[in-house]
This record gives C-alpha cells, sequence and structure tokens, in this order.
C-alpha cells in the first residue's frame, strides 16, 4: 500500500510556494449518481461542497447544519444506536471522538489507503484521530490552538499594554478594572466551556486522560489545572473577569458593545466572532501570542476544539464520502476558502504554510485591521503538547464543568473542591459506565 | 352481541395501530432494553449483556435521579397550584363581563398556547439572560441590582413561570367553557334567594367547576413530570443541572452518554412513579 498517494504538486496560481495535494484519483467512488448526507456546523461548508460537485459530477452533497457541538453529537449517537437514519459525512471535535469510536459506528477508514495521506496534515490532529496508529476514524478538519485576541482601540483607550505573561495579564484586568470602574472587563472567563479551560491546562503542561492497555487514568484535579484555575478564581473573585456563557447573544452583545475588551480565542475564534457580530467592531481587534506563565520559558499554547469528518458505519457510499472527507481537508480550494471568510484553521500543512491565508481584505484578517491572524495562530499551533488525549466518556465530563464551575462562582466551592469534584464525579459516571478507570 | 364486537373492532383499528406501534411497543422495547447492562472489555464497544433488575437497583440509588424527582415534585408543589388558581381567576372573571375588550383578552390569555414550547422558551431566554433582559435592566435603572433568573437556585422557577405563561390560558378556555355550561336557571334561582356575586362565585360555580378542576389538575401533574422541551433550550444559555427535571437526566443519559439500557429503566420507573400519583384521581373521576 506503500506510495498509495503519490503526491501531487499543483502550482498555485499567483503565489510563490506550491501546494501540495494527496492524489485523490486513488480513490474510487462508488459509481453515482448518489447524494451524500453532510452534517456539519460550519458556516460557508455548502460553498466548498458546491466546488466538489464541479470535481465530481456524479456525487451531490446535501449540506445539513442539524446544531453544532452537543446538539449535533447527540443526534449522531441516536442514529448510531438505531442503526439507520444517520448521515454518511459528520463533523465531530477532536474531544468528542473517542465517545464515537467505542460505539463502534465509525467507518475505519485506514482500508480505502488514507493512511498514505498522514504526511499532508498537522501531525498531532492525524494522532487524534488514529489514537493507535493504525485505525483511522476521521480526517482532520481544522485545529484550535489559542492565542489573545484584544480590542486595540479600548487597549489604547485605557492605556492597557498587550500581556506576554499570566502576571502582567492580571496586572492590567486590574488596571482596566480600576480605570473604567469595572464597567469593561479583560476578557471574559467562559464558565460553561470546559475545552477552553482545559486548553489553558493544556498550555500549562495538563493531561487529563491515558489509556494504558486495557484500563485509563484520569487526572482532571492535577496541580496542572489547579494553578490555571486559582489563577482565574482569583480574577472572577476581584470581579476583573467576566463570567458570561460562550456562545450566546449575551456574550456577543458585551464583546460587539465594549464591556469585554479581549477574548482568549482558538484560531476558529476571530473567524466566529467576525460572523456572530456581523463586522461591527471590525478592524479593531488584534491577536497576540498567548500569555506565558513565566518570562524564560518555552513558549506553549493549548488547543480548544477542532474538528475532523467521519464517516459513518450505516454509510451507503463510504469511498464516495471518504474521498469527500479527505479532499475537504487537504484540497486547496475548500481548505481556504474555509479560512478566508469562515476562520476554520486549517489541518493541512500545506494549507497553514500558503500564502494564501493571509489576505488582509477578508475575515478573519479584516476583522483585525489586516493582520496576518493565521501566522500568530500557525506559530501557537507549533507550540501545542501532541500527547494530549482524551476519553469516551468525555461528554459526561464536559457538561460536568459547567456544574462545579457554577458552584465556584456563587462561592459554595473553592477551586480546589470543585476540580476534586469534578474529577471524582466523573470518575463515578466512567465506572459506571463499565470503564476500568483510575484517578491519578 | 359479538357481531357489534367485530365492528367495534374495526372501528377502533385505526386508532390501535397507532397506539401500538407508537407507544406501546416503543415502551416494551424500553422494557426489554433496561434489563440489560453494559459490560466492556478494553477500549472496544461495550457487550450488552443481561443484567436483570441491575439498572433498576442503580436508579433507586442515584442520587441525582432522586433529586431530579424531588425538582419534579417540588415544581408541581408550587406551580400546578399557581396556574390553576390563575385559570380560575382569569375564567371567572371572563365569564362575569361582556363585550369587545374582554374578548380580546380571552385571545390574548389563550395565545401562548399557540406558540411552540420550543420557540417560546428561546424567547424566554432572551428575557432571562442578566444582563440583555428588559426586567433586569429595569431593575438596573432603578439602581435595584438585577436577577439572575439562570442561577442554579432560581432556574427551576424560571422554568414554572414559562409554564405558568403557556399554560394559563389553556386551562383558562377549558373552565371557561364549563362556566358557559351551567344552566342559567341555576343562577336566575341564586338571585331571587338573595345570593350576592361572591355566593354565586362560592357556592355555584367553583362546585360545578371541581370535575373540570380535577381533569386539569390531573393533566397538570402529567404535564410536570414530563418537563423537558424548556429545560432543554435553556441549557445552552448557561449552566442547568443534568437533572433539573427527570425527563433531561434520562435524556441525556441516553443520547449523551449513550447509555440506553439504563435510561430504558429511568423512564419505566417514572412512568410507574406518574402512574401511581395520577391513578387514584382518574378512578375517582371515572367512578363518579
Amino acid at each position: 500500500m506503500a506510495g498509495y498517494f503519490c503526491c501531487q504538486l499543483i502550482p498555485s496560481a499567483g503565489a510563490q510556494s506550491s501546494y501540495q495535494e494527496p492524489d485523490y484519483s486513488k480513490l474510487k467512488p462508488e459509481s453515482g449518481p448518489l447524494t451524500l448526507e453532510v452534517w456539519t456546523w460550519v458556516a460557508g461548508l455548502d460553498k466548498a461542497a458546491r466546488l466538489f460537485e464541479q470535481a465530481y459530477p456524479d456525487i451531490k452533497v446535501h449540506v445539513n447544519n442539524v446544531g453544532a457541538g452537543s446538539v449535533e453529537y447527540q443526534k449522531v449517537q441516536t442514529a448510531i444506536k438505531a442503526g439507520s437514519g444517520g448521515p454518511d459525512v459528520a463533523q465531530i471535535e477532536y474531544d468528542f471522538l473517542p465517545s464515537f469510536i467505542v460505539t463502534d459506528g465509525l467507518t475505519d477508514l485506514s482500508k480505502y489507503g488514507v493512511n498514505d495521506t498522514k504526511s499532508f496534515f498537522v501531525p498531532w490532529t492525524w494522532g487524534q484521530i488514529s489514537p493507535d496508529g493504525k485505525t483511522v476514524y476521521g480526517i482532520p478538519q481544522d485545529s484550535g490552538p489559542m492565542a489573545l485576541l484584544y480590542n486595540k482601540k479600548i487597549f489604547d483607550q485605557y492605556g492597557i499594554t498587550v500581556p506576554t505573561t499570566w502576571d502582567e495579564f492580571a496586572q492590567q484586568a486590574e488596571k482596566l478594572f480600576q480605570a473604567t470602574g469595572g464597567k469593561v472587563k479583560l476578557v471574559d472567563f467562559v464558565p460553561t466551556q470546559a475545552p477552553w479551560f482545559i486548553g489553558l491546562a493544556w498550555a500549562n503542561g495538563a493531561e487529563l486522560f491515558k489509556a494504558q492497555g486495557d484500563s485509563w487514568t484520569q487526572s482532571l484535579n492535577s496541580p496542572e489545572c489547579q494553578k490555571v484555575l486559582d489563577f482565574w478564581v482569583d480574577l472572577i473573585k476581584k470581579k476583573y473577569v467576566a463570567t458570561i456563557p460562550d456562545f450566546t447573544p449575551e456574550f456577543y452583545n458585551a464583546v460587539g458593545s465594549g464591556q469585554i475588551a479581549a477574548s482568549i480565542e482558538a484560531a476558529w475564534g476571530p473567524g466566529v466572532l467576525a460572523a456572530s457580530l456581523n463586522d461591527k467592531t471590525s478592524g479593531e481587534w488584534q491577536v497576540a501570542p498567548l500569555p506565558q506563565w513565566s518570562k524564560g520559558q518555552p513558549f506553549r499554547s493549548g488547543n480548544w476544539g477542532g474538528s475532523c469528518d467521519v464517516v459513518l458505519k450505516q454509510s451507503k457510499f463510504p469511498k464516495a464520502a471518504t474521498l469527500f472527507c479527505l479532499w475537504l481537508n487537504a484540497a486547496k480550494g475548500p481548505v481556504l476558502s474555509n479560512w478566508v471568510s469562515y476562520g476554520i484553521f486549517p489541518a493541512a500543512l500545506s494549507g497553514l504554510a500558503s500564502p494564501d491565508l493571509n489576505q488582509a481584505d477578508k475575515n478573519p484578517g479584516k476583522f483585525c485591521g489586516g493582520q496576518n491572524v493565521a501566522q500568530v495562530y500557525v506559530d501557537a499551533s507549533k507550540a501545542v503538547n501532541v500527547d494530549f488525549a482524551w476519553s469516551p466518556w468525555f461528554a459526561f465530563v464536559n457538561d460536568d464543568f459547567n456544574k462545579q464551575i457554577a458552584a465556584l462562582i456563587s462561592g459554595s466551592m473553592t477551586a480546589k473542591q470543585a476540580l476534586d469534584a469534578w474529577q471524582e464525579d466523573s470518575l463515578k459516571n466512567a465506572t459506571g459506565d463499565g470503564y476500568d478507570v483510575k484517578g491519578k | 352481541m359479538r357481531r357489534y364486537r367485530k365492528t367495534a373492532y374495526l372501528f377502533l383499528t385505526p386508532f390501535l395501530t397507532v397506539f401500538i406501534a407508537f407507544y406501546l411497543a416503543p415502551v416494551c422495547y424500553a422494557l426489554y432494553l433496561s434489563l440489560f447492562i453494559r459490560k466492556r472489555i478494553g477500549v472496544g464497544p461495550p457487550k450488552e449483556v443481561f443484567g436483570g433488575l441491575a439498572n433498576y437497583i442503580r436508579a433507586v440509588q442515584d442520587t441525582d435521579f432522586l433529586n431530579g424527582l424531588k425538582n419534579m415534585f417540588v415544581f408541581g408543589v408550587v406551580q400546578v397550584p399557581i396556574m390553576l388558581g390563575l385559570a380560575i381567576l382569569l375564567a371567572l372573571l371572563l365569564h362575569q363581563s361582556r363585550g369587545f375588550f374582554m374578548k380580546i383578552c380571552r385571545t390574548a390569555f389563550f395565545m401562548p398556547y399557540g406558540i411552540p414550547t420550543a420557540i417560546g422558551a428561546l424567547v424566554w431566554g432572551y428575557l432571562y439572560s442578566a444582563n440583555l433582559s428588559p426586567f433586569n435592566q429595569i431593575l438596573q435603572a432603578l439602581h435595584q441590582g438585577k436577577i439572575e433568573f439562570m442561577a442554579p437556585a432560581v432556574v427551576l422557577f424560571s422554568i414554572a413561570n414559562i409554564v405558568t405563561w403557556t399554560w394559563t390560558g389553556y386551562n383558562m378556555i377549558t373552565l371557561f367553557a364549563a362556566l358557559q355550561n351551567i344552566p342559567g336557571d341555576l343562577y336566575e334561582a341564586a338571585r331571587v334567594d338573595g345570593a350576592k356575586t361572591w355566593d354565586i362565585v362560592r357556592r355555584i360555580q367553583v362546585p360545578l367547576l371541581w370535575p373540570t378542576l380535577k381533569v386539569l389538575f390531573i393533566f397538570s401533574v402529567i404535564g410536570t413530570s414530563q418537563l423537558f422541551t424548556e429545560a432543554f433550550v435553556l441549557r445552552p444559555l448557561g449552566y442547568l443541572a443534568d437533572n433539573i427535571t427527570p425527563n433531561l437526566y434520562l435524556y441525556l443519559t441516553a443520547a449523551r452518554d449513550a447509555n440506553y439500557s439504563y435510561a430504558g429503566a429511568l423512564a419505566i420507573l417514572l412512568a410507574i412513579l406518574v402512574f401511581a400519583i395520577s391513578g387514584p384521581f382518574i378512578r375517582r373521576i371515572a367512578s363518579r
């Protein structure tokens, strides 16, 4: 099977570098005409699907947004259990992928030779979709290395400097609080998105789950996690940061009306914000590297979100579906159009290296005053710990985080108690579900 | 006689087909599923093995589920009387008054029932957001702080408010129709005997509404046990406990944790509980 997909060099018009793509012709789809059902919440993916239909006229692609994240997962889980009714292709975030792997409902794409396309993708994203290095459960779509998105206009107005360490971050949060009488908060501590917090803990060297043979360890209350949460609890208590649930009208209103001056965002964040704010405050923003714990340390970031595209076992056209997943995430057209305008940060290496990612007149570059946003996130992407793994019971862990943080914010728990309770609840759920898992 | 029975079943067929396919069969399937437990060996998919009543034993020891039931009881004890009380009051007022304005009121009170629950809950979700809520903006303009409608201790009552908003009008219309059925000569006779308005309400209208009220009460109790949509729609807007209602808890057990057999056991237990509570009432009404 070696060399099944040989490299194909396609000279890209207008750019000096060459964009490398796998040779899709090695993957023969079922004979058409056929229609693929694709579930995703990526805005504008239907446009990429039209490009695919032009390249493969026998395959029609029906893009269906059945809800973002958990809303979609619950539908996919139900369809897998029912044995029918699911899509051919579904978007799944890396952190939730193991909970689908254990259902045995996903096609192992390695039988179609996709292992030979491994070299086209960011190494750590391939590790997420192929935990054992052989079986392949999906094709990486995007990743979410984290950085600090800040409103330069507000920073300039109050003389706030861009923090490079978390100590400076806390000082600037206090300064902004004093200068505005608490009306403007430096950032929002996201109380209902466990992966946001986990991304910050990830940047501090935390690893939450480890599979060892047939058993697991889970360490949600490790010192690395506690250091991060302690830091934030202090800022929350002093009211230097907001605690508004993300992805709500309330959050976008607070950001758009200047009540929040900055936001710790994954690579896809600026694009989502630009779209959700309808270009309000467009051009006022800048992206800076994630603050670090100490000045001299090697630069580190974490990851929040990022998805792959999986093919369900119940799909009648698994080869066509695999072809679509591969093409969507490796071909130059969709990879660039997903970033430009929609801010989906590519998992394809050629995509990341492409100078065409930098387009000052289109979002997310336009939202950030023409800055080369992708470059900041490419640097962050290289600073993400590649060994980080998730667990099949993460859906519970994810929701239980909200419970502990609600208790933490209302003052009925300390940071340590909240993390201990998070660890304990999650262990109880996992063992109750038959997993051999120990706390660490 | 036998021939009539055949005809009766013929007429019943359309109902029975749907009833069996979409009601009895799923219940039996849930019952069947609930007898299995999952065994995991290694990292692969779990095996479903026969576990007898293991899921039921787990359920009665599951503090999260039991607290969900407690939420349901608190909700029922607080919300149902308020809603039915309001419905009686509005029905009596509407019955008493005539005119165009009252007709508009009647339609307006009933309207929330015509709005799909999910859409109603979305709008309320907006009204409940800490900073955007017009209620809070008014309070803040008056320097009265703000209400955290989505706070863990408050949110059950925020849901109760949505349910009351939706269903008071429906209950009101039912009671209003029952009032229209009270024969006019009863009122006349009462007036002749010197009864004041309050006496008529107390001695004639409320006693004659009693059978209708009991039916509405049972519907409300069953409705309380099935609370789901409001909580499900509000959930992404903040933190709502998994077990804020038992139905949400068992939905998450199935759809999120993919533990269908345990969810089946929870559903069966919940159904038995609701039967146990509403059964005696239904029997008493039927025996009248």
